[in-house]
């Protein structure tokens, strides 16, 4: 399991615990990944990502389009796997779950213990603190260095 | 908006391709799924129709290496060019970190690159963002076609770039301008982000 931050993990292995589910992964409405568990490369977890907001997106203007109210849940039922997305809302802004479930738990249990995670995440969000220095001040030869080892010019 | 992650000391940004139809934003994203070494890059998405033009989106993730101490990744994606597509283009554009506007350099195509630039900024208003603020970079594409067919940059940057911002010639079929336009777009982003960043 790998968290953004320290106090999503705990809320996370509980709900990994109870629900049984196989992947999951926690993130922002505009796809950038929070945490994850069951995924092995990060660039793969950025395109389940990426697709996971997209659908929430896509079906909640849907739903504005329509009239009604944000669908609360998606799910989507195959021969062997689940998938069950859901936004929440969160002091740090909107998240989206995307959890993927096999034949030994239930889309019930997944959902249930989803509910539980959610409460977890919002009762256990820590204040923010001020802004941090994120780059040195010299990033900018790093990058260009970077950009040419990458990109070959 | 970018996400620093200071414990694991991780960067993540989101540059959104955006222009008119049959511009070059997915020959873009092509090009550089082709270049990138494999371990650097994912699988690049891409949802299209069945004459293959987007439908929704194409995404690529790659991974820029270490700068100053993080491990930088960045998600490209396009947008969808058609006019009718609107909906899905400002989806795509929730949350970016920085634009590359890419323009298509024929004539007679200028009508839609002013009308898909003004889409972009009533986009970016709806989502709250002044077009002003967010880095941009254009990318004139198409630059390999007969003279006589195509707007030069100069032309094009008198008409399309009020901001004075960094515009690149490019021919992304074949590869020109297309590392130059992105490095152009990174340095921006991440210059933005050394400014300072939410703890």
């Amino acid at each position: 399991m790998r968290a953004l931050e320290p106090w999503v993990e705990q809320p996370l292995m509980t709900f990994l615990t109870e629900s049984e589910a196989r992947l999951t992964l926690l993130m922002t409405s505009a796809g950038q990944v929070v945490a994850q568990h069951g995924f092995t490369r990060a660039v793969d977890i950025m395109s389940a990502a990426a697709l996971g907001a997209a659908i929430v997106s896509s079906t909640e203007e849907m739903a504005r389009v329509l009239g009604v109210r944000p669908f609360r849940a998606l799910t989507h039922q195959g021969e062997s796997h689940g998938i069950f997305l859901s936004a929440f809302e969160t002091p740090r802004g909107r998240w989206i779950g995307l959890v993927v479930y096999g034949q030994d738990t239930s889309l019930g249990l997944v959902q249930l213990f989803f509910d539980r995670m959610v409460d977890e995440l919002t009762q256990g969000v820590p204040a923010e603190g001020g802004t941090k220095q994120v780059l040195a001040q010299d990033f900018e030869s790093e990058l260009h260095s970077s950009l040419r080892a990458l990109f070959g010019r | 908006m970018s996400l620093v992650n200071f414990t694991a000391r991780e960067i993540t940004c989101k540059i959104v391709y955006y222009g008119p139809g049959r511009s070059g934003k997915t020959s873009n994203l092509q090009y550089i799924y082709g270049r990138v070494p494999q371990d650097r890059r994912g699988k690049m998405v891409s949802l299209a129709t069945a004459s293959d033009r987007t439908l929704f989106f194409d995404f690529l993730p790659i991974d820029l290496g270490s700068i100053s101490g993080f491990t930088t990744k960045f998600q490209l994606y396009t947008v969808p060019g058609q006019v009718y597509y609107n909906a899905t283009r400002k989806l795509v554009l929730q949350g970016a970190d920085g634009v590359v506007f890419v323009a298509d350099s024929q004539a007679r195509r200028f009508d839609e690159n002013m009308e898909s630039l003004q889409n972009l900024q009533e986009n970016l208003l709806a989502e709250g963002t002044d077009i002003r603020d967010m880095p941009l970079v254009y990318q004139y594409n198409k630059q390999d076609l007969p003279a006589d067919l195509i707007m030069s940059p100069s032309e094009l940057d008198d008409a399309l770039n009020f901001r004075s911002v960094r515009s690149f010639s490019s021919d992304c079929l074949h590869g020109s301008g297309v590392f130059e336009t992105l490095k152009g777009v990174s340095e921006l982003v991440l210059q933005k982000l050394a400014a300072g960043a939410p703890a």
